[in-house]
């Protein structure tokens, strides 16, 4: 399915409507982006308006989430659309959950960070959950693009990097429970790190599934528990025996 | 058979085919007559020809369509003619489209070397073209992208919201996190077209500077106020000193007053710069009461005009900090009774209509020069620097006006004429507005 896919309706509305869903999708994952970077700049420079900010902003990822849900609805029952337009609603349905989440995981952030910026700063100043945080930014960033270009290979080669994320999420738990044997009175500071690290991880996770649906909505095959090499192998298979 | 250059014109052409047919069956006519069977002779002939033509054809449509247009086919008659034609459009265009291609190539090279990033927008932001500098910071793909909604890709709420409004009359500057560069977004409408041109600046080396100026304020004055604190503690002891020398006693008043000067100036400094960093936490704040006790520290000041006005055409209130709001205002009405002679007139009026809440100084006093009003909010900026150093002024109390209204979505407009007066107007949003403060009783 390619962009021009989406304008093969006669109805021109209904083009406008898909285009329109699309758009706002992308556009609450803008505002998602957006409240995650700041939460994790807020905590690695220790800024407490911004991570104030990031909290008191989530209430607008959850008000696009209500809006496109209801636009969905709307389409379902009055369009009824069939093959790509529906997997492109369902494929919405499910990444507004998952934005929504992750808008979540980024106000948790926000409060830890806040409370975080009042104590001693360790000597490291945050490096590994500044590094961490930057590459699930970007992964997150290249889900979003993939969805926006309906571009599947894209969405499999981010939907990869998930493993990366969790190893690097482990060595930041094994480096918090060194912290905390080493001085106890670090516990609380690295408790605190570690649901960082945990929210950001998850936030990977949010981002994988994302791709998944963007590989649901081009190919129309769940990919969801299974591991990527297999997809990807399957998915080639199935293009040559289209092209012959 | 006849036959003349180019430059002949179509009827002619027309008109020697024909005649060329009628000559050729003629002859077959003629052979049938002497032999006999003149028809078949006729159809013979006519085959023959047909043969011709379509051997012709074919050698045409073969040097079109397969071979090399450089070289036409040697054909007969008029099909040569034909060919030649062709290969003088065929060259003609190619020239064309060489030279177009040279533009085209020369407009790449000019664009990719740009400092900028720009890209085309079509009527529904639609992407039409980017230039490298736009690809690699916008996170586009060559080629792959053209045609895809730009909001799509670059999804800064920011940037979101300005191309919603529809006010290009500024740019947008948004942070990539991941690169931690700052950009700075245009978009241009060309006039009577429905395209937009975007232009992205990285002003991240801008915003350092910025970013190092507030805090290289912050930081000094703080640091100046220790010092000064013990300085003026000194100086007040010793200007309180009766046993004081009597020629020292002078000096010592001076430097009080200077110490004093000094102190208002970094807390001024510093007001400002709280004004930029900190978030502010909002409440409702009794306006009417504010302005009536503002009223009435401006009367008890010893230079003031003997008439100040407050007229309250609403009891609303504004959603804000009142500390913020207060210096605001202080600001505002200190800076009319200032410059106001003593027999004229100030006056504050508090309104609210369709638009938001307005409240508005007016004085009497000398009026600004047209040429200084864009600048007056900057900080240290003076109309003229001796007048208002006697006042006692620093040049930093519009800013901390301009600081104070950007914290509460609100706009200032001035309008001025040297030898009237002044009117400073606030404007405050429909939404900061708060109808059910409970107004305090108003006592002149």
């Amino acid at each position: 399915m390619e962009k021009a896919d989406l304008s093969h309706h006669i109805f021109s509305r209904f083009n406008d409507d898909l285009e329109r869903l699309r758009t706002s999708v992308l556009q609450m994952g803008g505002l998602v982006e957006e409240q995650f970077a700041t939460a994790v700049q807020a905590l690695v420079n220790g800024d407490t308006a911004a991570a104030h900010r990031v909290v008191g902003n989530d209430h607008r990822v959850n008000a696009m989430e209500v809006s496109i849900d209801e636009d969905c609805n709307r389409i379902l029952a009055t369009r009824s659309p069939a093959a790509s337009d529906l997997r492109l609603i369902v494929a919405v349905i499910k990444t507004i959950t998952d934005l929504e989440r992750i808008g979540d995981e980024a106000e948790k952030i926000g409060y830890i960070g806040s409370r975080l910026a009042a104590m001693e700063r360790p000597a490291d100043r945050y490096r590994e959950i500044k590094h961490l945080g930057h590459a699930v930014e970007q992964m997150l960033h290249h889900a979003l693009d993939a969805f926006a270009r309906l571009d599947a290979d894209a969405a499999l080669e981010t939907a990869k990097r998930d493993r990366m994320i969790d190893e690097e999420y482990e060595a930041i738990q094994r480096q918090c429970i060194t912290f905390m044997m080493e001085d106890p009175r670090s516990i609380r500071r690295a408790i605190d790190v570690l649901w960082v690290a945990r929210a950001i991880e998850r936030i990977g996770d949010h981002a994988k599934n994302i791709c998944e649906y963007v590989v649901y909505m081009v190919h129309g095959k769940d990919v969801r528990h299974i591991r990527i090499e297999d997809v990807e192998q399957e998915l080639k298979a199935r293009s040559k025996s289209s092209v012959s | 058979m006849p036959f003349q250059g180019h430059g002949i014109g179509r009827s002619n052409i027309a008109w020697q085919l024909f005649m060329q047919l009628a000559a050729y069956l003629a002859v077959f006519v003629f052979l049938g007559w002497i032999f006999g069977n003149t028809a078949g002779w006729v159809v013979f002939g006519l085959f023959g020809y047909l043969f011709v033509q379509m051997r012709n054809f074919w050698g045409l449509y073969r040097w079109v369509r397969f071979r090399s247009v450089l070289q036409p086919p040697n054909l007969s008659g008029h099909w040569g003619e034909l060919t030649s034609l062709i290969a003088r459009i065929y060259r003609r265009k190619q020239y064309h489209k060489q030279r177009v291609a040279n533009l085209l190539r020369e407009f790449r090279r000019l664009t990719g070397g740009m400092p900028d990033g720009a890209a085309l927008l079509g009527a529904n932001n639609e992407l039409l073209w980017f230039n490298p500098k736009a690809e690699r910071w916008l996170g586009l793909m060559r080629k792959r992208d053209v045609g895809l909604r730009i909001e799509n890709l670059v999804r800064y709420p920011a940037f979101i919201q300005y191309l919603e409004t529809g006010d290009f009359s500024h740019s947008v500057t948004v942070l990539q996190s991941d690169a931690q560069r700052w950009l700075s977004i245009h978009l241009v409408q060309a006039q009577g077209s429905k395209q937009k041109l975007l232009i992205a600046r990285d002003v991240t080396y801008e915003m350092r500077i910025e970013a190092m100026r507030k805090d290289f304020v912050a930081n000094a004055s703080h640091e100046l106020r220790s010092p000064l604190t013990v300085i003026a503690g000194y100086l007040d002891a010793l200007a309180d000193d009766t046993e004081l020398d009597q020629t020292w006693q002078e000096p010592v008043r001076e430097m009080r007053r200077q110490s004093e000067r000094m102190r208002t100036l970094i807390e001024e400094l510093l007001h400002l710069s709280r004004l930029e960093s900190t978030l502010q936490q909002s409440y409702p704040v009794d306006v009417v009461g504010l302005l009536t006790l503002l009223r009435r520290d401006a009367l008890s000041l010893p230079t003031c005009p003997m008439n100040i006005v407050l007229q309250i055409d609403t009891n609303a209130g504004l959603m804000g900090a009142e500390s913020d709001l207060q210096s605001v205002f202080s600001n505002l009405i200190s800076n009319a009774v200032k410059y106001t002679p003593s027999q004229g007139k100030v006056v504050i009026r508090w309104w609210v209509d369709s638009e938001g809440g307005h409240l508005s100084v007016a004085d009497t006093g000398i009026g600004i020069a047209a040429e200084d009003l864009p600048r007056l909010t900057e900080r240290f900026y003076r109309v003229d620097s001796g007048r208002s150093r006697e006042q006692g002024g620093f040049g930093l109390g519009l800013a901390i006006v301009k600081h104070g209204l950007q914290r509460h979505d609100a706009t200032l407009t001035i309008e001025s004429e040297i030898g009237k007066g002044s009117t400073f107007v606030c404007h405050f949003p429909l939404e900061r507005l708060v109808m059910q403060t409970v107004p305090k009783v108003v006592n002149n």
